[in-house]
């Protein structure tokens, strides 16, 4: 990786950390949330093809990296999806209001 | 030991070079699946108290959390340089760019120290000083969620700011192989703290702002 390379990629980043702070001023109502973490998606691809050199890497480092993220996609996906179609309104966690 | 020029079970360089970076990455996966769980709680708090949870984000200090993304951003930089200056060969280099990254990384936990000094006396530490009269049970589930993410980060913090020290000292006299792994593994380590403060920030300090 060139020193171009690297000080390009902080650019980025800092460009795309000053658009996601001054968006979330921005009223979108609920993309807010969709909007914020596709910006975070970005930031940490760039982190990790770049700084952690995963363009460069071969397959099976590339596997074992997106294995993790994988698994994580279904423990939030399966826990979000159970508590979003829950019916019964009262959950343990209401006594604290 | 990845300070050893080549290890008597590969048979070449590249063999090895490959197997510790897999060896790094099994590791970082345990982590990401260890911070991924506090990432889900937090989606489920948000989909179970909504705003009133939403609210609660809203007392955090968003100049300090993006002061900080800025100093940790900039530190990974400061990590790649000393990366690429080290398997170019170069022994001062490094040093000088490994200092600065743990220079940052002391940064941002000074920031965060301050941090948390103006919450403390905002009463917003549950177990220690909460007020939960004045901010209610919903807020304090989110600064339980809030304490207890950013101090595990702020640990895996302290420990890549250890190991950075260590490793910029023994490059400095000259106890490290030439040939080793090591900087890259730690730089592979540090990229990965970032990238958790990366999801951190937007769901800790952005959330609610326009709100």
């Amino acid at each position: 990786m060139s020193t171009g390379t690297i000080w390009r990629c902080w650019a980025a980043l800092m460009l795309l950390l000053a658009l996601t702070t001054g968006l979330a001023f921005v009223p979108l109502g609920p993309a807010q949330l969709g909007v914020s973490l596709a910006i975070a998606c970005t930031k940490a691809l760039l982190v990790l093809l770049l700084f952690m050199e995963l363009k460069a890497s071969s397959g099976l480092v590339r596997v074992f990296a997106c294995a993790g993220f994988f698994w994580l996609l279904i423990m939030i996906a399966l826990t979000s999806a159970d508590y979003t179609h829950r019916t019964d309104q009262r959950v343990p966690v209401d006594e604290v209001r | 030991m990845a300070d050893e020029a080549l290890t008597f079970q590969y048979a070449e360089p590249a063999q090895q070079r490959e197997a510790v970076t897999l060896g790094m990455w099994a590791f970082l996966a345990t982590e990401v699946l260890f911070f991924g769980a506090l990432v889900a709680a937090y989606f489920n708090y948000r989909i179970w108290f909504g705003e009133e949870f939403i609210a609660a984000a809203r007392m955090t200090k968003v100049a300090f959390g993006t002061i900080n993304t800025g100093v940790l951003l900039t530190s990974s930089a400061c990590m790649a340089m000393a990366v690429k200056t080290y398997e170019e060969g170069s022994r001062r280099a490094p040093v000088l760019w490994l200092s600065a990254t743990a220079l940052l990384g002391l940064a941002f936990i000074g920031i965060k120290s301050v941090e948390y000094w103006l919450e403390y006396q905002e009463h917003l530490v549950p177990a220690i000083n909460f007020d939960l009269q004045r901010h209610g049970g919903v807020a304090e589930i989110f600064f339980i969620f809030y304490f207890c993410a950013t101090g595990i980060h702020a640990v895996h913090l302290l420990i890549g700011i250890s190991l950075v020290t260590w490793l910029a000292w023994w490059i400095g006299t000259g106890r490290i192989d030439p040939a080793s792994s090591t900087t890259r593994l730690i730089g592979l380590y540090w990229h990965f703290v970032d990238i958790v403060w990366i999801f951190l920030f937007p769901l800790i300090y952005l959330a609610g702002r326009s709100g």
